[in-house]
């Protein structure tokens, strides 16, 4: 009786685990938002809800995928640089437990923004 | 004698046919290009303002709205001076009638309600004018907030469902509100707009009810409906205005509308 109750306790713990790890990875989608202006790149990150993606990294790719720069996006989600380039930029955000997105900066738009 | 009794008859008949054929549902419609803008989508959407009977295809004349614009990170921002004139047509009429579109750039992430205001528009066959304060929400880049705010209208539908990202079979749900408070037991008209992008077989209502569904809110002037097609559904919530406008010489009343317009998509594409 008590081993049945204890391998019941278990199975719960366990299906909590589990709730919980599908419920962050289908609600927890990660977005970022470019602009340039004045010279500099700025990037938001951001949850569907508004929630800022802190601590995320961010990479800065050319239109020949060569990495240009990393960073890391502050309190607020945001991480901002020197316009690196004026290209067509692919600006990614890798967050924590594999959340990736990315961002099409196109070189019109950065050139307008030097 | 006998004459007399069926000449009767037809006229009552007559009268009957006349008082029971429903006048067909008017519907402000704000129809953008688009209800998602993803990263990759272009970043540019087209608004078609109108006056329409969505399922009949009917256009009817629609002068310059009174207002037009967005709100975003409850910011409203005036457009009305971007509309540009349109002309158009649905199958079975013979005229053009005027309508009003736009061009309007997304620039950041988040929810963009379009609204518009129209001109009173005169309706002779129900002896009042027409407003009908119509709404859209426009989803960007990932940011879902937004669109479950009031912007203010006199009468608007809140919704109580996101209003993006919409399956066949769904219900959407909404609430009523008249200057800001719920209007208990509303009485909501909802129409399938037959031309909507994509539409590959226009509904051919077997009866006159079918043309517009029609659901009431509950005390809290909340309400639901399941949408059954892909395509845009507008819901359209009508009340008698305080005030009046002035016809021929004349003050009448005003049919004052809260329209609200979503896209479903078929979660079973044939």
């Amino acid at each position: 009786m008590v081993n049945l109750m204890k391998i019941m306790n278990y199975m719960l713990v366990a299906v909590f685990i589990l709730l919980l790890g599908s419920g962050s990875a289908l609600a927890h989608k990660v977005n970022l938002f470019a602009y340039a202006d004045g010279g500099k790149i700025y990037t938001e990150s951001y949850f569907p809800d508004g929630k800022p993606v802190t601590g995320g990294k961010v990479l800065v790719y050319d239109s020949r995928e060569t990495l240009l720069l990393e960073g890391t996006t502050d309190k607020e989600g945001l991480f901002s640089f020197d316009i690196p380039k004026v290209d067509d930029l692919n600006i990614v955000i890798d967050a924590s437990m594999g959340h990736r997105n990315s961002f099409k900066l196109e070189k019109a738009e950065v050139e307008a923004g030097k | 004698m006998r004459t007399k009794i069926s000449v009767m008859f037809v006229l009552v008949l007559a009268v009957m046919v006349i008082v029971v054929h429903p006048v067909p549902a008017h519907f402000g419609a704000v129809i953008p290009s688009d209800d998602i803008v993803t990263m990759e989508d272009s970043k540019t959407i087209n608004l078609q303002v109108k006056f329409i009977h969505p399922l009949e295809m009917h256009y009817m004349q629609m002068v310059k709205p009174k207002q037009f614009g967005v709100v975003h990170g409850s910011k409203k921002i005036d457009l009305l001076d971007n509309l540009q004139e349109a002309r158009g047509k649905g199958p079975g009429q013979n005229q053009e009638f005027t309508f009003w579109a736009i061009d309007y750039k997304i620039r950041r992430p988040g929810d963009y309600t379009f609204y518009t205001e129209p001109t009173p528009y005169w309706e002779p066959a129900e002896d009042v004018f027409i407003v009908h304060y119509t709404k859209v929400c426009v989803n960007a880049l990932g940011l879902e907030k937004g669109w479950d705010e009031p912007i203010g209208l006199e009468t608007e539908i809140i919704p109580m469902t996101r209003p993006y990202g919409l399956w066949t079979g769904n219900l959407f749900t909404g609430q009523v509100l008249l200057k800001g408070k719920p209007i208990p037991f509303a009485e909501v008209e909802v129409e399938y707009l037959n031309e909507s992008p994509g539409n590959k077989k226009v509904v051919v209502p077997p009866a006159d009810p079918y043309v517009t569904q029609v659901v009431k809110a509950d005390v809290n002037g909340v309400f639901s409906y399941a949408m059954p097609k892909a395509g845009w559904w507008g819901f359209s919530a009508l009340s008698e205005a305080e005030w009046t406008l002035k016809h021929a010489g004349q003050e009448k009343g005003v049919e004052i509308g809260a329209v609200f317009w979503v896209l479903t998509r078929d979660i079973n594409p044939k």
